[in-house]
């Protein structure tokens, strides 16, 4: 089992935004959070991401990016706990051959190797996005914990970057707007609305009924 | 009647509420305070001092370019250490017992800390070198742990163990720009700050400047005051990320005498100097309570008294004359050319000392509070008046907008952007205040009146009182200044242009 909520309430000061709130997710599931912005999936992932930060990758909405560092830099970051002070000050002075060439890997696959050396300010919201993605990869723990991590990208992009986060995680659990790709890419869907799960089913046994309440929710 | 009252107190903003205490305040101390002129000559001394500014020259040329190296080298110096103390300082801001500490040596003028390093290690560069390094490294740790708080895009979640390379790679980066530009800003004040230590003894530009002056050479004075301006102007072609470490070793080459160390006279200072006089002789409570009692009806109170009326008027005339000058500077309201000459007039006034400015003035018209007031309005006006044309620069106004001057002034542009002066405003209250403590050398009754006249008699214990008053009475001002924008609500309305202010 990767996370089990049993009726818990998360809340910001007075404002409740998850409240009862039950969920189980197990190991190796691919699970898509759907829901309108306030719906309660950030403060959900957030909320899982505290739970099991160690074996958790998370892509926050806001990306966390240092804007005045290159997209090497950037990627080269979640591996800052793995290194010793010093090879951290060397890559950040002169990146290693070694890095290098394993972060372009990771950046091939979103097709941002071009970037690798261009600082976040120069990117454009999608490339800073995919640098995000990039970094996430090049994470890799068991759990991917991703809040809407395509917004800025075309339709193709989404899809070829949903099927590389749900490919390269054991698990990964993503909010996101688009049903269609969220239908396509993952296994399982969570309707969410005003902090309360609406429709909670497997892919496969969706009919038309439940589509349309998804399409309802992320309206 | 009573519905016409009532719409009108609708009116009262809390702007306005504290714009009339400045105002009302301001007008009170402009009553008290002893404003006259006491030359008997006054309108031949001002048109002599004018006029020689035709006749410009120097009579030791070596001497004029020893002291720029000497004032240059110094600053240099001075910023290279404080930022690298400031850096390590701003680290550990969140520690309640560094932020006092630092605010108290904030609160005390590079001027004082001349003063009492003198009393230590005597005339000589080691005296000029602390007393900026102490101020400017408490002034920069503050705004570099403001800075390295702003800049960090990075969330707290994704945080690691490892700190140091956490904070290497996500913090430094964005602030790095930031804490360099602020670093080049403070070298200006640095130079200002290092010409005025000639004032009290130190070969920099202000001893050769209260010299030409006393013997009556104002062409003297206008070449050192012009070519101070030039440097100034030219800081940024000078001195910049480029050439700032190869100056600092050049610097330190040059004043190659750090000598003058003394450690037996600073123990001697702080164990025994400054220790109150009835408490070094064992003289008891009584006569303990005798010595304080005296000190503190006869200098403190009256010092704390000229040092508050003479920063109310100064910060209520200030406020004048930015308000009259900002439209001067302003896109909004003249064309390129007259707009020009008033930039040029705002540069020189804003790059005078507030010192200099003042002792010119206590020349001219003997002493008063007048030279200290109008100083600080002049020197103080100018910067806000500055800073408030960039704000109304960036303004956009509607096409259609009327064509009147006046009128554009009241409706369009001053509501807009009167929050901000009151910020700039509330910025520059606990420098005025510094300023008009300082002043009291030149002989107008504030508390540093009372502190030079103690050290004059060799007093140590009551000078160090003095000064701790003086500290503590900036405190409370930045105090009262910063809960006074958190009522207006000021803080967050402006970015940009904070950092010039401090």
């Amino acid at each position: 089992m990767a996370f089990n909520l049993q009726e818990e309430s998360i809340s910001y000061g007075d404002f409740t935004v998850l409240n009862d709130f039950s969920l189980s997710i197990e190991k190796g599931e691919k699970v898509a959070l759907l829901g309108k912005s306030g719906s309660g999936k950030s403060t959900l992932l957030k909320h899982l991401y505290n739970l099991e930060k160690e074996d958790c990758t998370y892509i926050p909405q806001e990306l966390g990016l240092v804007n005045n560092l290159s997209v090497f830099h950037n990627v080269y970051i979640s591996k800052l706990d793995e290194n010793s002070l010093f090879t951290n000050l060397r890559n950040l002075i002169l990146p290693s051959k070694e890095y290098k060439d394993k972060i372009l890997k990771v950046l091939k696959e979103v097709e941002l190797e071009d970037k690798i050396h261009s600082k976040i300010i120069n990117l454009s919201g999608g490339q800073k996005q995919r640098c995000a993605i990039s970094r996430a990869v090049f994470d890799r723990k068991q759990i991917l914990l991703a809040d809407e991590p395509i917004s800025a990208l075309d339709e193709y992009l989404s899809d070829e970057i949903l099927k590389l986060l749900t490919l390269k995680f054991e698990t990964s659990i993503c909010a996101l707007h688009n049903v269609d790709l969220a239908i396509k890419n993952f296994d399982r869907v969570i309707g969410l609305k005003n902090g309360k799960v609406i429709l909670d089913k497997v892919c496969s046994d969706l009919n038309e009924d439940d589509r349309q309440k998804l399409y309802y929710v992320c309206d | 009647m009573k519905m016409i009252d009532k719409s009108c107190i609708m009116f009262v903003t809390k702007d306005l509420r504290v714009s009339f205490v400045i105002f009302i305040v301001g007008v009170i101390s402009f009553f008290i305070a002893d404003l006259s002129i006491s030359t008997v000559d006054t309108s031949l001394l001002v048109e002599e001092f004018f006029f020689s500014i035709i006749k410009l020259s120097f009579s030791n040329y070596s001497i004029l370019f020893e002291a720029f190296l000497n004032t240059i080298s110094i600053a240099i110096i001075s910023i290279f250490i404080s930022s690298i103390l400031g850096f390590f300082l701003a680290l550990f801001f969140s520690n309640i017992l560094v932020r006092i500490s630092l605010s108290f040596t904030r609160a005390i003028h590079e001027l004082f800390w001349a003063l009492i390093f003198l009393q230590i290690f005597g005339l000589n560069t080691l005296t000029a070198i602390l007393a900026i390094i102490i101020p400017y490294s408490a002034i920069l740790a503050k705004v570099y742990a403001e800075i390295l708080e702003e800049h960090d895009t990075f969330p707290q979640s994704l945080r690691g163990r490892s700190k140091i390379s956490y904070f290497i790679y996500t913090k430094i980066p964005d602030a790095l720009p930031h804490l360099v530009s602020y670093t080049l800003y403070r070298f200006e004040c640095a130079l200002r700050s290092t010409a005025i230590l000639g004032f009290v003894g130190i070969t920099t530009l202000g001893y050769y400047l209260s010299s030409s002056f006393m013997q009556g050479y104002y062409n003297e004075v206008w070449m050192i005051l012009i070519s101070f301006y030039i440097v100034v102007a030219s800081v940024k072609w000078w001195f910049n990320k480029y050439t700032f470490i190869p100056l600092t070793i050049v610097s330190f080459f040059y004043l190659d005498d750090f000598s003058g160390f003394n450690l037996d006279n600073l123990i001697r200072f702080i164990t025994n100097d400054i220790v109150p006089y009835p408490i070094r002789n064992d003289l008891g409570f009584d006569k303990s309570l005798a010595w304080f009692d005296n000190i503190f009806s006869n200098e403190i109170l009256p010092g704390i008294f000229n040092t508050i009326v003479l920063t109310q008027l100064s910060l209520f005339l200030t406020a004048l004359l930015a308000l009259v000058l900002f439209p001067l500077v302003s896109k909004k309201f003249f064309s390129k050319p007259s707009r020009l000459s008033s930039h040029i007039i705002l540069v020189i006034l804003r790059s005078t000392p507030e010192y200099i400015l003042a002792y010119i003035f206590l020349q001219l018209f003997g002493p008063s509070m007048l030279p200290a007031a109008l100083a600080l309005m002049l020197h103080n006006g100018s910067i806000i008046g500055h800073l408030m044309g960039n704000e109304t620069n960036l303004l956009s106004l509607r096409p259609d907008i009327t064509k009147k001057r006046t009128e554009k002034y009241f409706y369009e542009v001053l509501p807009r952007v009167y929050k901000q002066f009151l910020a700039f405003l509330f910025y520059r209250w606990e420098i005025i205040m510094r300023e008009s403590a300082i002043l009291g050398i030149l002989g107008i009754a504030t508390l540093g009146f009372f502190i030079d006249s103690a050290i004059a008699d060799f007093r140590l214990d009551k000078m160090f009182l003095l000064l701790l008053v003086t500290a503590f009475l900036n405190i409370i001002v930045d105090l009262i200044s910063k809960k006074a924008r958190e009522y207006l609500k000021t803080d967050s309305s402006f970015s940009s242009s904070r950092c010039s202010l401090k």
